[in-house]
């Protein structure tokens, strides 16, 4: 048993922190313009890319680092913790269509689309969701008809995120109505300029634009943009899951670690009630409150306690070579403290987070110093925290999965 | 970095398991617990030929060379069936005395299983005891499985000591709430020991040792009531279906497990740490204490409620788990000490 790492993977370490902190992009764009954040993504991707630092979890053949698995956990946890900007728009091409791809994908899929990927020249979405599929993502019923050399798609997909930003989506269509539900299903590439697809943003109740509707009419898809064979996209589907070993989340738990310290700062600069209480409380600091002293020092320990869990999680793998069941374990954890953490901040900000303007988005996630742009980043972010138990399989869904396939209890 | 357990130490893990699967079914356990030192002495006997108790003492001490980390395994499964007795003092007792400078003529004793040693935690505010020298003073708060036969492990501010057994301490035994675990009051009157270490270092590093394998002892509980609710959750029906199948009692049993493999998590981290003498090794500790405490207490009551009816029995096992939770919460600092502690430290920087 060993929490330390070799002397090998510490140099490892140190030229990642050092790249890293010499590298990382300032002053990223505020989160609603979404097209100004794809170029800054997309920029920071190729930077890294020509570093040699991108697909840190992809092999080696196709293009990516090739790193072990302790290789990947050191990496996120120094990117988290040097505060490097996230490319979140491009998450679904690095960690869920480019994994996918390189799983079940053909030679001239691979070909075309990795480098791509992993250059930073193109933006994936993922079209699973859909107005009558969520949590039951097998009862999705966008159709699809083979009509010569073409799948002809009609229907509609739904919390699309970055949809109207992307040039390609994964895109699950039903090819045979017949069939039992979960083998009735493809797994296709769809380019998201094709002919026939309509796209409208939704606005969040975070007040930006980070997820679309997306409309197919008649769209015509080549036939050899299936990945896979036809109905077995399912299968596709969950093939991404095996690729995905369980370090790729480890960046948001660093970031949450950093964000408990912040929130710890935060009730140490802010006067108990808020800075809107009467003149008279403010001698007495939120963080000399016991009841908050103790909530934050609980969460403290939980942040630390992730971070074990984490690793407990990752030396697993490491050992069977197969991600560990322990994920869905993980995933609840976190997504519930997370949103702890952010009530809390509420709890702690007092009244004024009643002055708030969801149209006015000069907001990252990045906390800077002046004292109203910390607050209205801290409301934003509390926003965003609801989306942490629902998107990419709700909490209940955790649940079901850690009582069945972990427990073994019975459906 | 590897927090999965070695060859060895999966080793360790099923020679225990094995013993206490023959030696300490719920029924035994039951039946011992209050027994005192006499009822014990077999079991602690046959727990010493396994070398059980000198798994960390060095080997030229008759011991098995090993550290915390393999004495974590041990406890885990002592809290997995609840096993009564000291085994916590018996286990730190063999460490402290075979890693001091000269040895104790009762080293062999203890490591064999023919001495069991209760620890006296004289830092805790429940105790008035005073050392001067080799001499201890006073009464002691609540020691786990205290009695007259018992030699003590004394733990004050800044001395360890060890009163052998028949050297004159007063053991007052105390009706337990908890049914697995013997509690006694010690008044010591100007009683001699052997002084084992002294300092507040030594005393910081006993009590991070006695803190984590106790913990450890919790994870095996925790992970034992997650066991518990799903095997019933299997087997016992209602409206024609086994009750697991329910989503209220299938989620519960999913945050089960998911408090069971934080504290275990934090726990063995923790102990590595301890092992390794990291710079936040203190810190690590009472992560370790307050999200196992937490989860021992949530867990213990959510296994009551889904054994139903049969859950509130004295016969089902289940509340000798809300029991013992409580007892290990109690030891050691507990986490509402350890939270405000925290508090403190982010108020004062
Ligand atoms: C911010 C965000 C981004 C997203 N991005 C994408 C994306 O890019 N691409 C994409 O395809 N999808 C995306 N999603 C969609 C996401 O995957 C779905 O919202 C999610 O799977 C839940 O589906 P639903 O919204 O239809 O809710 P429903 O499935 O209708 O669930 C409603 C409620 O019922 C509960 N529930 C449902 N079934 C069960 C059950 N069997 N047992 C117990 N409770 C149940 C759920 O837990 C939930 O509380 C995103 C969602 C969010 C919030």
């Amino acid at each position: 048993m060993e929490i330390t790492f070799t002397p090998e993977e510490e140099r490892f370490r140190a030229r990642a922190r050092e790249w890293i902190e010499a590298n990382k992009p300032t002053d990223p764009p505020i989160e609603n313009d979404l097209k100004a954040r794809r170029d800054f993504d997309l920029a920071w991707q190729n930077k890294m890319y020509e570093a040699g630092w991108a697909g840190i979890s992809w092999p080696k053949e196709y293009g990516g680092r090739g790193a072990s698995l302790m290789e990947q956990l050191i990496w996120y946890e120094e990117f988290a913790s040097a505060g490097a900007h996230e490319p979140s728009t491009l998450f679904v091409g690095l960690n869920h269509g480019g994994p996918t791809l390189i799983a079940c994908g053909s030679e001239a899929q691979k070909s075309f689309h990795l480098p791509r990927i992993l250059r930073g020249e193109t933006v994936w979405c993922q079209g699973f969701s859909e107005p009558g599929a969520g949590s039951d993502l097998g009862g999705l019923s966008t159709r699809a008809v083979l009509d010569g050399d073409d799948l002809v798609v009609t229907g509609q997909k739904i919390w699309t995120s970055f949809a109207n930003i992307a040039e390609f989506q994964e895109l699950l269509v039903r090819t045979d109505p017949d069939a039992p539900k979960h083998k009735g299903i493809s797994w296709v590439i769809c380019p998201m300029d094709a002919k026939g697809i309509d796209i409208r943003p939704i606005r969040t109740m975070a007040g930006h634009q980070d997820f679309c509707e997306v409309f197919y009419d008649e769209v015509r898809i080549p036939r050899a943009n299936v990945v896979g064979q036809i109905n077995d996209g399912w299968r596709v589907a969950m093939s991404t899951l095996s690729f995905e070993r369980g370090t790729a989340f480890l960046s948001e738990q660093v970031r949450l670690t950093r964000m408990v310290g912040e929130l710890i700062e935060l009730a140490k600069q802010t006067p108990l009630g808020g800075a809107a209480a009467s003149a008279g409380d403010r001698t007495k600091r939120t963080i000399d409150d016991s009841d908050i002293g103790r909530r934050l020092a609980q969460m403290r320990a939980e942040v630390e306690a992730l971070r074990a869990m984490t690793y407990r999680s990752v030396s697993r793998t490491a050992r069977t070579g197969v991600p560990s069941s322990e994920a869905s374990l993980i995933r609840i954890f976190f997504s519930e403290l997370q949103q702890r953490v952010h009530a809390l901040a509420m709890e702690i900000l007092g009244p004024q987070i009643l002055e708030w303007d969801a149209d006015e988005q000069p907001i990252t996630t990045a906390l800077g110093t002046k004292r109203r742009r910390i607050r209205e980043t801290w409301v934003f972010r509390w926003l965003l925290s609801f989306a942490s138990t629902i998107a990419a399989g709700s909490k209940d869904i955790q649940r079901n999965i850690i009582g069945e396939r972990v427990l073994g209890l019975p459906r | 970095m590897d927090l999965m357990l070695s060859a060895d130490q999966e080793a360790i893990q099923a020679s225990v398991r094995s013993f206490l699967d023959d030696e300490l079914p719920m029924a035994r356990v039951r039946e011992i617990a209050q027994g005192g030192a006499k009822a014990l002495s077999p079991l602690w006997r046959a727990a010493g030929a396994l070398g059980f108790f000198g798994l960390a003492v060095p080997e030229a001490a008759g011991g098995a060379g090993y550290a915390i980390t393999e004495e974590m395994v041990l406890f885990e499964e002592l809290g997995r069936v609840l096993a009564p007795g000291p085994w916590l003092g018996s286990v730190l007792a063999a460490h402290a005395l075979a890693t001091a400078g000269n040895p104790h003529a009762d080293l062999a004793r203890i490591v064999a299983g023919e001495q069991q040693v209760a620890i006296v935690d004289a830092t805790s505010a429940a105790s008035s005891i005073v050392v001067r020298g080799n001499e201890v003073s006073g009464e002691s708060g609540y020691v786990a499985d205290g009695d007259a036969d018992t030699a003590f492990l004394v733990v004050a501010p800044s001395a360890i000591l060890y009163v052998a057994s028949g050297s004159g301490a007063q053991v007052e035994r105390r009706p337990s709430m908890d049914p697995t675990r013997a509690i006694a009051v010690v008044r010591f009157a100007g009683v001699r020991g052997a002084v084992i270490a002294e300092g507040s270092d030594a005393v910081a590093a006993l009590l991070r040792r006695a803190t984590l394998l106790s913990c450890a002892e919790a994870v095996g509980g925790i992970q034992r009531t997650v066991d518990m609710s799903v095997e019933y959750g299997k087997v016992r029906k209602q409206f024609d279906k086994p009750i697991g199948s329910f989503q209220a009692v299938k989620h519960r049993c999913a945050d089960m497990a998911v408090r069971a493999e934080v504290a275990r998590s934090a726990t063995t981290y923790a102990i590595v740490s301890v092992r390794d003498g990291t710079a936040d090794q203190d810190f690590q500790v009472s992560v370790a204490k307050i999200l196992a405490s937490g989860a021992y207490v949530q867990n213990a009551a959510d296994n009551v409620q889904n054994h139903g009816g049969m859950g509130f029995t004295w016969e089902c096992d289940a509340h000798l788990f809300v029991k013992r939770a409580r007892s290990f919460e109690a030891a050691f600092g507990s986490r509402l000490a350890r939270l405000d502690q925290l508090a403190e430290s982010f108020r004062g920087a």
